[in-house]
């Protein structure tokens, strides 16, 4: 017995913010820690907190407001950052990619300015860690808007509204590029598109989703496992994957997020939008490849393209015609905001700007 | 009439005990707030993505170390299934000299409890669990009392632990009681409730149950290509005690052509090999406190074959085939002749409406073994169509109704058939 009991003994050790006043319910930025929770359920948008180094206030975000629509932050004063994400457009624009000023196109389609506040990285590559540093980004971009980062700051010196405003919001008696992306990501943290059939299908009205879009939701969790990476309230993980979408645009090739990361791993990934109001802004993917929701769900469908570096998430899904219709319908109809004032800002024509 | 009881008994003793276990993991869907769809092209079959979550070593595919580990108070990490079933069950057996001897018993029961728990503990780090608490001892049961018989105290038909990625996708390694991994067409998956894939624990007297999980060391590897394999170094004798020194050892290879994981799409083919002992005399009484004997005079056994998984649209077929070698020493009917045989089934499977909803299955089975022992010759045909109900998040119910004819032995065959219908629930 002894002899069991030291036996037993040794395989036993061996196994042994605060939201925003007024405007629109705001989220709070999602932080890059977030990429670390998996995936959340679907669900109603958290408000916004904005970071405390830049909170926001009424003034700031009128302003901001008042730059965002500005084609003075150009060089040609041609391009506003609303040019390229556009409200109209689903803020985003047609497409397929992005015409910048002189008529010059960028590589990759713009992303969607709405619930941008909630993507814990911005840009298509996540080059950028918050708002405030996209927000000035374009501004130098050469094919964007063209201009420098200290050309742009002189030309807004010189407009003795934005010099009253800056310092009304900044306390200070000149304009930094620092300001201007805050002013900016301020506005663009209440560029928040709720209130959609599946928000209020969420909270409990039934009869919010047609049954074809509720089939539409339940695939869109289950069989067209588009939660794998469109999940959370902000339907999207804010990561980066590699689809297999076939190079297309000015670019002969596009490494995505490994121009970032240098990460092999990263080769060809791109960020994932929300699909919140993609309904709104077709075409479709980072290179506007996919004209139509149902072309990209086809694309989905067949296992994504072809690619040495593609996602292990993708897989073809088998999905029936009843289904990708479904689908298309729930993402049309279901995720499309009802909240005008957003979905469809009107902008601020050029003679209301700041003079 | 006493033989057809025994018959009875015996079937519902092989339904109870052999009942797949839950693979679809409620507790996974509420980690991840996933509809089970996700990863089950219908629960408790696998899709591509459950595969490749599985192989992740239950992780999303490519997103490791991003992920709620078991700890995370929000994803509970267990789960529990069950099967009610009623069952209607014929059987005719020719009694020489008195005509046929023909018997029919209905019976509700319930297709075993499985208690589940699995799931992250740290990246790249994972464990799996199954539990399946005792059942009650079938009043005419004249099977075993033992390790697997029913009087067992319960079963860990899985207990272990997975390392991923430790050289990238090429090694991870399962320790424990497991499934081994590209099993040739999982038994553990099967839509099928009533009619199990026969040929896997088919033999002579060896009593190596194939088709059982393991307790053991695997190591494994799935590559871009489409390359997977599956190494293992197991007891062998499933959840019972080893008796010899001797430990068995099997390579699954799987190759998948075109996109997807030939579960629900692209095409899968594989070879499978599994090499044994076991012993035919025990040199004395000593058990060791796991209760394995000292079993020596080990005689080898093998099993040999290979698999298909076709996909098209939602239709996917699957066949294998199997040839299966037990040394003489375990023919009992011959034992003067290894005890060689032959065998494998084929399915096909339809899955339809939103999210896959209705199911229906048809299995083919057929055994043939060595001609001295032509009376366990079997065939048998079964079909189904299971139902699952709404879209509970990690809810499973389904409506389930089985066909299953079996006919065993050549002449004076044994025929039977069992009509059944079960609600199948994972939460």
């Amino acid at each position: 017995m002894k002899k069991y009991f030291l036996l037993a003994g040794s395989m036993l050790v061996l196994c042994t913010g605060g939201a925003v006043p007024g405007s629109n319910p705001a989220p709070p930025v999602t932080s890059v820690d977030a990429l670390g929770v998996g995936p959340q359920p679907l669900g109603p948008l958290p408000a916004v907190t904005a970071p405390a180094t830049n909170p926001q206030d009424n003034a700031k975000i009128l302003l901001g407001k008042q730059l965002y629509f500005d084609p003075r932050l150009s060089a040609d004063g041609t391009v506003s950052c609303a040019t390229c994400h556009s409200p109209a457009h689903g803020w985003s624009d047609k497409g397929p990619t992005s015409e910048g000023i002189k008529g010059q196109l960028g590589g990759r389609r713009a992303p969607p300015v709405s619930n941008a506040a909630y993507n814990p990285l911005q840009f298509w590559d996540g080059r950028a860690a918050s708002l405030e540093e996209q927000a000035v980004g374009p501004i130098a971009n050469p094919i964007e808007m063209g201009f420098t980062h200290d050309a742009c700051v002189a030309c807004l010196s010189g407009i003795p509204a934005y010099v009253d405003a800056f310092r009304d919001v900044f306390g200070t008696p000149y304009i930094t590029i620092e300001q201007v992306g805050q002013a900016i990501a301020a506005y663009e943290r209440t560029v928040v598109t709720t209130d959609s059939p599946f928000d209020r299908y969420a909270k409990g009205d039934n009869s919010a989703l047609t049954p074809l879009e509720r089939e539409g939701l339940e695939i869109f969790n289950g069989k067209g496992h588009c939660t794998s990476c469109h999940w959370g309230p902000n339907f999207s993980d804010g990561r980066f994957h590699n689809l297999g979408v076939p190079q297309t645009g000015p670019l002969a090739t596009d490494d995505g997020r490994y121009a970032i990361t240098k990460n092999s791993k990263d080769k060809g990934a791109f960020k994932t939008p929300t699909a919140r109001d993609a309904g709104a802004r077709p075409p479709y993917l980072h290179t506007g490849g996919e004209k139509t929701l149902e072309d990209v769900i086809r694309f989905y469908n067949k296992g994504g393209g072809k690619n040495a570096n593609l996602e292990p998430l993708m897989v073809p899904l088998g999905l029936s015609e009843r289904e990708i219709k479904a689908l298309v319908a729930f993402i049309e109809q279901g995720l499309a905001s009802l909240n005008a004032e957003v979905a469809n800002e009107p902008g601020i024509p050029a003679d209301q700007l700041p003079r | 009439m006493g033989k057809i009881n025994i018959i009875s008994a015996v079937l519902v003793g092989v339904i109870l005990l052999t009942a797949p276990a839950a693979l679809a993991i409620p507790a996974f869907a509420r980690k991840t707030a996933f509809n089970c769809a996700m990863c089950h092209t219908a629960f408790p079959k696998l899709n591509d993505f459950g595969q490749r979550y599985r192989d992740w070593g239950y992780q999303l595919p490519g997103q490791e170390g991003t992920e709620k580990t078991v700890f995370d108070p929000a994803a509970s990490p267990i789960a529990l299934r069950t099967t009610p079933v009623f069952t209607l069950y014929n059987a005719t057996q020719p009694d020489q000299g008195q005509g046929d001897v023909k018997g029919t018993t209905v019976g509700f029961n319930v297709a075993g409890l499985d208690l589940l728990a699995g799931g992250l503990l740290h990246k790249n780090i994972s464990a799996f669990f199954v539990y399946t608490p005792r059942l009650d001892v079938p009043a005419a049961y004249g099977g075993a009392n033992n390790a697997t018989g029913p009087s067992q105290l319960g079963s860990l038909e899985s207990a272990n632990v997975v390392f991923s990625n430790i050289i990238y996708r090429a090694l991870n390694v399962r320790a424990g009681r497991f499934e081994p991994a590209y099993w040739p067409i999982s038994p553990r998956r099967s839509y099928f409730i009533f009619q199990p894939y026969e040929i896997y624990d088919f033999g002579g007297a060896s009593a190596l149950p194939y088709g059982d999980n393991q307790f053991g060391l695997e190591a494994t590897g799935h590559f871009r290509c489409g390359f997977k394999y599956g190494l293992g170094v197991v007891n062998g004798n499933g959840g019972v005690a080893d008796n010899n020194v001797n430990k068995d050892v099997y390579l699954n290879v799987l190759k998948i052509f075109g996109p997807g994981d030939g579960q629900s799409s692209g095409q899968a083919a594989g070879l499978f090999g599994y090499y044994g002992w076991q012993p035919t005399t025990f040199a004395s009484p000593i058990v060791s406190p796991w209760g394995e004997l000292d079993g020596g005079a080990n005689k080898p056994v093998y099993r040999l074959g290979g698999d298909v998984s076709l996909n098209w649209q939602t239709l996917n077929l699957r066949a294998l085939y199997l040839q299966g070698f037990d040394d003489m020493a375990f023919n009992a009917a011959a034992p003067t002749e290894d005890y060689k045989y032959s065998g494998g089934f084929a399915e096909l499977d339809w899955a339809t409406l939103a999210n896959n909803k209705l199911v229906a299955a048809a299995l083919y089975n057929w055994v043939t073994p060595p001609s001295s022992d032509e009376s366990s010759t079997v065939a048998s045909y079964a079909g189904l169509a299971r139902y699952y109900l709404g879209d509970w998040k990690a809810v499973n119910v389904a409506l389930h109704a089985e066909y299953a004819y079996r006919k065993t032995g050549k002449a004076g065959a044994v025929k039977e058939n069992i009509t059944g219908a079960a609600i199948d629930v994972a939460f």
